[in-house]
């Protein structure tokens, strides 16, 4: 019996077309403008200024707070401007701009392909190396990852769940890493584990990659690291959203509003695997990731798999693999379900970047939407188990208590209610815009709660 | 370079369509549509046909003109009325009949609501009941028209009819293979059991219902006509008989399972089944009519809305 999630969840055709394109190097552009958004959090802050020689490799920008990452050049080459940039949605955001020149790493980082299988032993100073080389999360939430592998004390990991389900239609660059990499991330595995505690650790793959399965389930074999075993598990969107994984692997929820650990689940992506081998055994900060360029109006010889570096325009990767193709009416960054359509070409890769997506506009285009026919299928394909139908209907009257009673705030923004909705209403625009504001009047609320407590303590005892 | 199309996620869409649902209805419809053509003869399809048109030109009518909007007929909701309003006629039924349970069904049940989705009562079963009380002569009248199958026009009674008139003795006999295959006598749409049912796998298989109303329905039906009929075998029928008679196929599996005018939750739906099942066979036993499907779908749509507030689907992590 395969395993899947067991609440809701949808069929979309999965598109992998480019499954079968090993990874390419992208050749190194003319400039690279590396943003100080690269991960969840707060920005980070920029330490280098105009004129500054840097090497690849090298911090370029620190911490701006404690869910922040290190940030890297990703080449050699000169400073040219510390300016705000327009990111993929459109955004200003500081961006570091280096001007190309060779390709020098920083001292005591290992370009070599020599495998390092031995597992360090000091939990402390792998978290450390994870931690100065800007390791974030690569699944799409890009939260960093030496916090997600330091639970707060009284929390236990009972198991390290790897998320290689790729469920998102048309992605195949997961796919292509376990295929290619698959040592390299049972490594990384076998460090997160350690530095876990030494849980066991599950790396779950959907059932429509059968190569990466094979692949990875012969890296574990040769390895022979205690605790670590490949779970097939069925094709269903959104297989990989995390509260969805760990019901699919561990039989367990995550209470609304907690955290996967309060299940004892940490869970982390194949890339972010990856990425935590090449620090912790390479000394090799992450300034390089892969993505898929692909859509359903690209030709299959035109689909790659890319090796790419951070801070690469996404006009330039565009040009590099063809140009846009004929006919395509939306380029998406990410996948079909959950990326963002890019208004801007101009932007540029950054840690968590996976995808060019092409699609044409009968693939895409939204169709006008019709009634609401209280069908409930929004409902049935919800993997939280929410009503769409009534949060949408909620959100458009403005009942923000309904709304949080009716736990718009659990809501993943995985797409299913849009996507199965047969009369084309777009709910989810409609709950996100509602979901962020029912989010914001808990946060108040809590700030409230908290400031009158911390008042009443402060206030002399009579 | 073209312009470019800037959207939130998600940026696909399933093929599902309301459009594609009905038809999906329509064709779960045609088993025993053909049936009761076969049987009833080129005026059954002419109802069908006069039924359709009224619950669609209307449709048409009241958005172009009353509420000046873009039409909806497209959506083929009120093919599904105008079919589903002749199949709960009798076969005997003058065209101007149907014409008037036409204005009703989209006209009143339909369009006064705001339109499709926004009803509290089936449209057709609406008309149906409508129909019922106000032309009681013409919505009785069982006389068998000459079809293909047998040519010569002839007087029948619904079994549920013999029974409220004659009881348990009048009914004695009854040849339930018979029964599921050509029950004649009854509403056009409910000649063929067996067409029915294979309209309900096919909604089944395409995923346009799920079983749970009709089932509760037809094990309510069941369970309460056994315990009639444990009570008193002399006086009420079995529970064979309970099922296959009168209007609980064409209702449990098409009218009962409408989505706008039944719950959204599947234990909501087993409520709303259990209260159609209940009602029908109390209806059928101490009401003033002999059968009871209607009315019972007709008081329990007027419940949707307090089910749907006790009832909701499971959430996760909400334990």
């Amino acid at each position: 019996m395969m395993k899947t999630f067991k609440i809701g969840g949808v069929h979309p055709n999965d598109n992998k077309i480019s499954r079968n394109c090993a990874i390419e190097v992208l050749p190194l552009p003319q400039t690279v403008f590396i943003s100080m958004a690269q991960h969840l959090g707060a920005p980070a802050k920029p330490i280098v200024a105009v004129g500054d020689q840097v090497k690849a490799g090298q911090v370029i920008a620190e911490p701006g707070g404690f869910i922040s990452a290190y940030v890297h050049s990703s080449v050699s080459g000169t400073v040219k401007s510390v300016a705000p940039r327009k990111d993929l949605s459109g955004n200003l955001m500081t961006h570091v701009e280096i001007a190309v020149e060779g390709d020098e790493w920083a001292e005591g980082i290992d370009l070599s392909d020599t495998l390092v299988t031995e597992i360090p032993t000091d939990k402390a100073e792998t978290l450390k190396k994870i931690q100065m080389c800007g390791v974030v999360g690569l699944g799409g939430a890009t939260f960093p990852a030496h916090v997600k592998l330091n639970p707060a004390p009284g929390c236990k990991a009972e198991c390290l769940i790897l998320n290689g389900a790729e469920c998102e239609p048309f992605l195949t660059s997961d796919n292509r890493i376990m295929i290619e990499k698959s040592k390299e991330i049972v490594i990384g595995a076998a460090i997160m584990k350690m530095v876990l505690g030494g849980c066991p650790a599950v790396i779950g793959i959907e059932e429509n990659k059968p190569e990466a399965i094979s692949a990875m389930s012969k890296a574990v074999a040769e390895l022979g690291y205690e605790g670590i075993s490949v779970m097939k598990l069925k094709k269903k969107y959104p297989q990989g959203g995390e509260k969805q994984l760990i019901n699919a692997v561990m039989k367990r929820e995550v209470k609304s509003g907690g955290l996967p650990i309060s299940v004892g689940a940490v869970v982390q992506n194949v890339a972010t695997s990856l990425a935590v081998y090449e620090a912790v055994q390479k000394n090799k900060p992450l300034v390089t990731n892969t993505m898929t360029i692909t859509g359903d109006c690209l030709p299959v010889e035109k689909q790659h798999n890319y090796l790419f570096r951070i801070g690469m325009p996404l006009s330039y990767i565009a040009e590099y693999a063809g140009g846009i193709p004929e006919g395509a009416a939306k380029i998406v960054s990410g996948g079909p379900m959950m990326g963002k359509a890019i208004s801007n070409l101009d932007a540029c890769t950054v840690k968590g970047s996976s995808s060019l997506l092409y699609l044409s506009e009968a693939f895409t285009k939204r169709k006008e939407a019709s009634a609401c026919i209280r069908c409930g299928k929004c409902a049935d394909a919800c993997p939280m188990g929410l009503e769409p139908f009534l949060l949408n209907k909620l959100a458009k009257n403005a009942m923000m208590d309904e709304l949080e009673a009716r736990s718009i705030q659990d809501c993943i923004s995985c797409g299913c209610c849009q996507f199965t909705c047969p009369a084309n209403i777009p709910l989810l625009d409609t709950i996100n815009i509602a979901k962020g504001q029912v989010m914001g009047i808990m946060r108040a609320r809590a700030a409230a709660a908290k400031a009158a407590a911390e008042a009443a303590k402060a206030a002399p005892q009579k | 370079m073209n312009k470019l199309l800037v959207s939130p996620s998600p940026h696909v869409h399933s093929p599902l369509s309301t459009q594609r649902l009905m038809l999906d209805v329509v064709i779960a419809l045609l088993p025993a549509t053909v049936v009761s053509v076969l049987f009833y003869g080129w005026r059954e399809l002419m109802l069908v046909a006069v039924s359709i048109v009224a619950c669609v030109g209307l449709e048409w009518l009241i958005t172009r003109f009353l509420l000046k909007r873009k039409s909806t007929i497209a959506d083929l909701s009120a093919v599904v009325t105008g079919l589903l309003l002749a199949l709960n006629v009798p076969p005997t039924c003058p065209w101007w009949v149907i014409v008037i349970g036409a204005i009703f069904a989209v006209g009143v049940a339909k369009m006064t609501f705001g339109g499709l989705g926004q009803n509290t009562f089936n449209p057709a079963i609406a008309a149906r009941v409508f129909l019922l009380v106000s032309f009681p002569a013409y919505m009785t009248d069982w006389t068998i028209p000459a079809g293909f199958i047998h040519t010569d026009a002839v007087s029948g009674a619904t079994l549920l009819g013999k029974y409220a008139e004659g009881g348990i003795e009048a009914i004695q006999g009854t040849d339930y293979l018979h029964t599921l295959l050509f029950n004649i006598g009854g509403s056009a749409g409910e000649i063929s059991a067996i067409a029915l049912l294979a309209g309900f796998v096919y909604l089944l298989c395409r995923r346009v219902i799920k079983p749970w109303i009709t089932l509760s329905i037809w094990g309510t039906v069941a369970v309460a006509g056994l315990l009639f009929w444990l009570i008193n075998p002399g006086q009420y029928p079995d529970p064979v008989f309970c099922l296959l008679t009168g209007g609980v196929l064409l209702g449990s599996i098409f009218m009962a399972t409408d989505y706008v005018t039944s719950p959204m939750s599947d234990w909501g739906g087993v409520v709303f089944g259990v209260g159609i099942g209940l009602l029908t066979v109390l209806i059928r036993y101490f009401g003033a009519y002999p059968e009871g499907v209607s009315f019972a779908i007709l008081i329990m749509n007027a419940f949707v809305p307090l089910i749907n507030k006790a009832f909701h689907q499971k959430k996760y992590g909400r334990a």
